[in-house]
């Protein structure tokens, strides 16, 4: 991304783009038609765009955020303050992130007075995450951060992980300066040995240093215009990345908790459905988790019972998830071929997928590739963009089963 | 002071119907004063829609059958107007034509199953059914003026188990639902379905598996013509507990530990070196299990 | 003395039906049409009820009915009871063996059953079985529709632009209380219930006006059952289809004429054997909130015109002169031009609409039905500062709280004054007092023990 914005001239440089010329009035003398169908053309070719990307992607992510707490957070550029701004917006990104990326862990770091500090470990927990960024909106900003110390204790802690996941960390950075104890190219470099991408949002101005770490690991830099544009920054980051280069791939071993045992099921029927009903999740807390008999999970492996997922077992370290989670992800893998556009309206009078008949205003219908049904633009725009499957595929006894095959 | 403004609700249903149970249905036999099966659950989903477009003058109905070799729309019918429906006496306009709509296109659709031999019976296109069932959702959903607000929900009308085959379909399909705030009710005729059952958590909506076809009507209007706000209120069937497990890719079959494939998230039940999905090779050398945590507790018993 | 706002008192359906006698409501539900009409405005909860048993030939046990809902909603199901009982939708009945159950009632269930599933008493509406040569389209009814009953509205706010209406028309106006006849003056002038009434939105307006035509009917005739059962048919007819006057008898004729006039259906002439119910039909059993008339798509007039803007400017796209008189009941209109009105809302300008006795609650929502279909895209479609500012205008003339009460004054001395007013004060009767001047103002029930106390202080101090 960085090296792409280099090659490219600036703005001022490049020709002189008629805009305008594009909108033209229609019989009535009115624009209104046309700009809808140059906005849903406009969402077509984004869409479009996203379809060709990597098959490839990083699914399971370790990542770190590293929030800077140093006094230039206290400013109040951002409302309330930069800092609580980011907290809040945060809250939002943990939530998301756990949303799309269901096998993933996070972990949070803040840096302040030269130092780091580990404020959630590296978990796959939301809540728990959710809890700490709450608790930190009371807490001071105060002195210099210190990006060489936040890397190296982010890399750390992602040095460990398995090579199949994807290691990143996300630096929301307020200052204009850093205080390193040593040589940061150094840091950067053993980076680029782990496989550790680092991405960074900068909310004063552009760092040059933030830059380079950010081309060097492979991840992205950008600083914020506003709010607006500073929360789709942050979640442009739940987007799982494509696989880096030298990442191994390898088959995770997960266990898929069965939910009510012993329901004549013969498979899930073991001792554990007679185990007393505690959760180990709350049993280190006072509050007691109590659970009925039939909820909660039990590990398949060795019979512990959680009451949520995903969650990694305590007793035998198998990661316990439900199917949805990983089905959460599927439409990245599979994604499906755009639509053709036709222009001429065939013997088929109504759109395939919703129903409704072609009326006057669109002209143009779009033909699926493999099943050949025709359907609108909004019912092309909404099946590319959300549901991710073709209606008309899986109405065809033929089609419908290559799906998966 | 500033009292809210309120938009006007209007509660769409789209009913999902099964019909290739319908060849079992159809060759059982005559039970009481001379209706078959067959007809009672005709009757009972023509009742049940016109109950719900009974409710307020702003109530939509969608109705939507599949069986194994396609899917069509039966109310609106794609035919467009037809005028040919006969009133009954006494019965309102509107419900008559949803009535012969939904009598004439289920008819229609059965019997082309039933001339159609094909020896290979695979299973039902439920999935694509209810893809349409949320394309047609959104375009009304876009359709509709501002004042309104639309209230959405799928009612799946089963009697088939679940195909593997088309679980990326109905993923899709739940999660979509999820997103635009559809609910998904499913009543199960006959037998269960894992993957309706997620739907059904997964959006928040009510899974029913009634016992006997006969009372379907009452089940209908009881469970699911109240729709999700006015549940809290009533007495519903307690739910039923989900079966999370997932399907492997590779047999279709349910497992409790699987292998997981760290790139593509594809699931199969075996060891393999290669994932088939997106062709990746694994490395064998190294541990296939996460390293689990240093802090380990002793087992409690 | 006292101000208070009196507003126009539209009722509701439901509320409607229970001023009516039980024999003529048990004959109501002799028309499928009315079952169904009451049965949709019915609260969420009692038409699930009614679904659950609509198919069940014998009293349900109250017990049973108990447990169908959730603990915490049995104080609705209390209310739910209330009005169906009221409604005589449903009867309590003895059950074998002294349980109390309830049973709905059977003319009810049978044609809502009808209406549902076929075979309960014929609509005597029928669809035309033959086509209309000269059918009319959809547009064209919409368009005759509101003229027609903006006709009766142009009357009222006396632009005479337009033809008169009928003398029918102007009975129930009067009736209604909506315009009357000034003593000595011979022209007829609008009262502030009128004024209310101009405000409220279509649908409001045809059932206001339809109830008091209703509340004439005897006098004119007519069967109210019949004419009542028409109306629920018309209100459940389809948008562009004729229907036959063969099976109408002659009040249903007559009737048809008036509705004729007002809008609610079209009619080519008057012998001509089919009619055409209007979106006003549809709209009656729908009830004031859920208009069908504001769901409209571009084409109609009926949808919104009016922006409103935080600087109290009202920009209203509209070229129809009813439309600009209705703004300028509060409104100071600033431009006109040929298809946009601006007018700016001031203290003055409502404080004028209030003393018409326009509530404002009225203008806010009058604001609000009417806004510009723009404005839905970002809500709220009327500032908040604009509807806030209105009501405490509003407010603003309640500042006088009127109470009787009694004066004292003259007193010879200080010490006097401040005797009785302490003995007041203590008692709570004292409303106002004043040292300078020594007066004070006692309310008119403590009024006799203030007194009795003075007569015995003024004795004892002579003594």
């Amino acid at each position: 991304m960085a090296d792409e914005e280099e090659t490219n001239e600036y703005r001022w440089e490049s020709g002189y783009e008629k805009t305008w010329e594009a909108i033209k009035e229609d019989d009535d003398g009115l624009l209104e038609s046309n700009v809808a169908e140059i906005v849903a053309r406009a969402k077509r070719k984004r869409a479009a765009l996203k379809a060709t990307g990597a098959i490839q992607l990083g699914m399971m992510r370790h990542l770190f955020v590293v929030i800077d707490a140093s006094e230039c957070m206290f400013l109040q550029d951002l409302k309330p303050t930069r800092f609580l701004c980011v907290l809040k917006l945060l809250e939002l990104f943990v939530h998301e992130f756990f949303d799309l990326n269901p096998i993933s862990q996070l972990g949070i770091l803040t840096t302040k007075v030269k130092r780091c500090v580990e404020v959630a470990a590296l978990a796959g927990n939301q809540k728990k995450h959710i809890e700490a960024l709450q608790q930190m909106k009371d807490t001071s900003c105060e002195g210099e951060p210190s990006l060489q110390n936040s890397l190296e204790r982010a890399m750390n802690g992602l040095k460990n992980m398995p090579a199949h996941s994807s290691r990143e960390v996300l630096v929301l950075f307020g200052s204009l300066t850093t205080c390193d104890p040593g040589d940061i190219q150094k840091t950067i470099k053993s980076l680029k040995e782990n496989n550790i991408r680092v991405s960074i949002i900068g909310l004063a101005a552009e760092v040059r240093i933030c830059r380079e770490i950010a081309k060097r690991t492979g991840g992205t830099y950008n600083v914020l215009l506003d709010d607006h544009h500073l929360k789709e920054l942050i979640l442009n980051q739940v987007q799982p990345p494509a696989v880096a280069g030298s990442m191994e791939a390898s088959l995770v071993k997960m266990g898929f908790p069965g939910g009510k045992t012993g329901s004549g099921d013969g498979a899930s029927d073991s001792a554990a459905d007679h185990a007393p009903a505690y959760c180990l999740c709350h049993i280190e807390n006072e509050t007691s988790c109590l659970m009925g008999n039939n909820s909660g999970y039990n590990c398949p492996q060795c019979g512990s019972r959680y009451c949520e997922l995903p969650v990694e077992c305590k007793q035998c370290g198998l990661t316990l998830v439900s199917a949805p989670h990983l089905a959460r992800s599927y439409h990245h893998l599979f994604p499906i071929k755009p639509f053709i556009e036709r222009t001429e309206v065939p013997e088929m009078t109504h759109c395939f997928a919703c129903a409704k008949p072609f009326g006057e205003l669109d002209p143009n219908v779009y033909e699926c590739e493999n099943c050949k049904q025709i359907v609108c633009l909004d019912c092309d725009l909404f099946i590319r963009e959300t549901l991710h499957t073709c209606p008309g595929c899986a109405s065809d006894p033929i089609t419908a089963q290559m799906k998966t095959n | 002071m500033e009292d809210k403004e309120e938009r006007i609700e209007t509660p769409l249903v789209a009913i999902v119907i099964d019909a290739t149970p319908a060849k079992k249905f159809a060759s059982q036999a005559i039970i009481d004063n001379g209706s078959t099966m067959m007809n009672r659950i005709f009757d009972a989903l023509i009742g049940f829609g016109n109950a719900h477009l009974m409710q307020g003058s702003h109530n939509k109905l969608a109705v939507i059958a599949c069986n194994s070799k396609s899917t069509k729309f039966l109310y609106p019918s794609e035919n467009g107007d037809s005028k040919s429906y006969h009133n009954r006496p006494g019965q309102y306009d509107m419900f008559a034509k949803v009535d012969s709509d939904i009598r004439h296109g289920l008819s229609e659709l059965i019997l082309k199953d039933s001339i159609d031999h094909d020896s290979t019976t695979s299973d039902s296109l439920l999935g694509g059914a209810m893809a349409r069932a949320l394309c047609h959702i959104h375009k009304i959903q876009r359709e509709l003026s501002l004042s309104h607000q639309l209230k959405p929900r799928i009612l799946v009308v089963s009697g088939s188990s679940d195909s593997a085959l088309q679980y990326m379909t109905f993923m899709n399909v739940f999660f979509t639902a999820q997103k635009e705030n559809v609910v998904i009710d499913c009543c199960m005729m006959d037998s269960d379905s894992g993957l309706l059952q997620q739907g059904c958590d997964i959006t928040g909506g009510q899974y029913l598996r009634i016992p006997t076809v006969v009372g379907l009507l009452e089940y209908l209007l009881w469970v699911f013509l109240p729709g999700p706000s006015c549940r809290s209120k009533i007495v519903l069937p307690p739910p039923t507990k989900v079966d999370y497990r997932a399907a492997c890719f590779c047999h279709h079959k349910l497992v409790d530990i699987g292998w997981v494939c760290s790139v593509c998230l594809s699931i199969f039940c075996k060891f393999s070196i290669i994932c088939t999905t997106c062709n990746t090779e694994f490395k064998l050398n190294r541990p296939a299990i996460v390293p689990s945590k240093p802090k380990k507790r002793p087992r409690m018993e | 003395m006292s101000v208070q706002q009196r507003t126009l008192d539209c009722k509701d359906l439901h509320s409607y039906l229970k001023t009516l006698p039980a024999a003529v409501l048990d004959r109501l539900y002799n028309h499928p049409a009315t079952c169904l009409a009451v049965f949709r405005e019915l609260p969420e909860l009692s038409r699930i009820y009614i679904m659950r048993i609509l198919f069940v030939d014998q009293a349900v046990p109250k017990a049973i009915m108990g447990s169908w809902v959730s603990p915490n909603s049995a104080r609705e199901l209390e209310d739910i009871v209330k009005l169906l009982t009221e409604l005589r939708v449903w009867q309590e009945v003895e059950m074998q063996g002294g349980l109390k159950g309830w049973l709905l009632n059977p003319t009810f269930r049978r044609n809502l059953k009808g209406a549902l599933l076929g075979g309960g008493n014929e609509w005597s509406m029928k669809p035309n079985t033959d086509a209309d040569p000269k059918a009319r389209g959809i547009a064209v009814l919409d368009e005759y529709a509101m003229g027609r009953w903006e006709c009766v509205l142009h009357f009222m706010v006396g632009s005479h632009q337009h033809e008169a209406i009928s003398s029918d028309a102007l009975q129930i106006l009067q009736h209604a209380g909506l315009m009357k006849k000034e003593p000595g003056d011979n022209q007829l002038s609008i009262t502030k219930d009128g004024f209310q009434f101009l405000l409220m939105d279509t649908s409001a307006q045809v059932w206001y006006f339809l109830l008091q035509y209703l509340d004439t009917a005897n006098s004119r005739n007519l069967d109210l059952i019949d004419c009542l059962g028409f109306l629920f048919q018309l209100s459940f007819s389809t948008l562009g289809q004729d229907y036959s006057t063969d099976s109408m008898n002659d009040g249903l004729q007559k009737f048809l004429q008036h509705l004729r006039e007002f809008g609610l259906v079209y009619q080519r002439k008057r012998k001509d054997g089919r009619f055409y119910p209007t979106r006003l039909a549809l709209d009656i059993a729908a009830g004031p909130k859920k208009s069908m008339l504001n769901s409209l798509n571009a084409s109609s007039q009926a949808t919104g015109y009016i922006v409103v803007e935080t600087n109290y400017r009202v920009y209203a796209y509209t070229d129809s002169s009813l439309q600009v008189a209705l703004i300028a009941l509060f409104c100071e209109l600033i431009y006109r031009f040929p298809n946009l009105v601006v007018g700016i809302i001031t203290r003055e300008s409502v404080r004028e609409a209030l003393k018409r006795g326009i509530t404002a609650d009225q203008i806010v929502s009058f604001l609000r039905q009417h806004a510009h279909s723009e404005c839905y895209k970002e809500p709220p479609v009327l500032p908040s500062t604009i509807a806030d500012q209105i009501k405490l205008w509003a407010i603003e003339r309640d500042r006088f709280l009127y109470k009787d009460g009694v004066l004292y004054n003259q007193f010879d001395s200080q010490a006097d004054f401040e005797i009785l007013r302490n003995y007041a004060q203590e008692r709570g009767l004292l409303v106002w007092h004043t040292l300078n001047g020594r007066k004070m103002v006692v309310t008119k029930e403590g009024h006799d023990e203030v007194r009795k106390f003075w007569k015995r202080h003024s004795r004892n101090g002579s003594m």
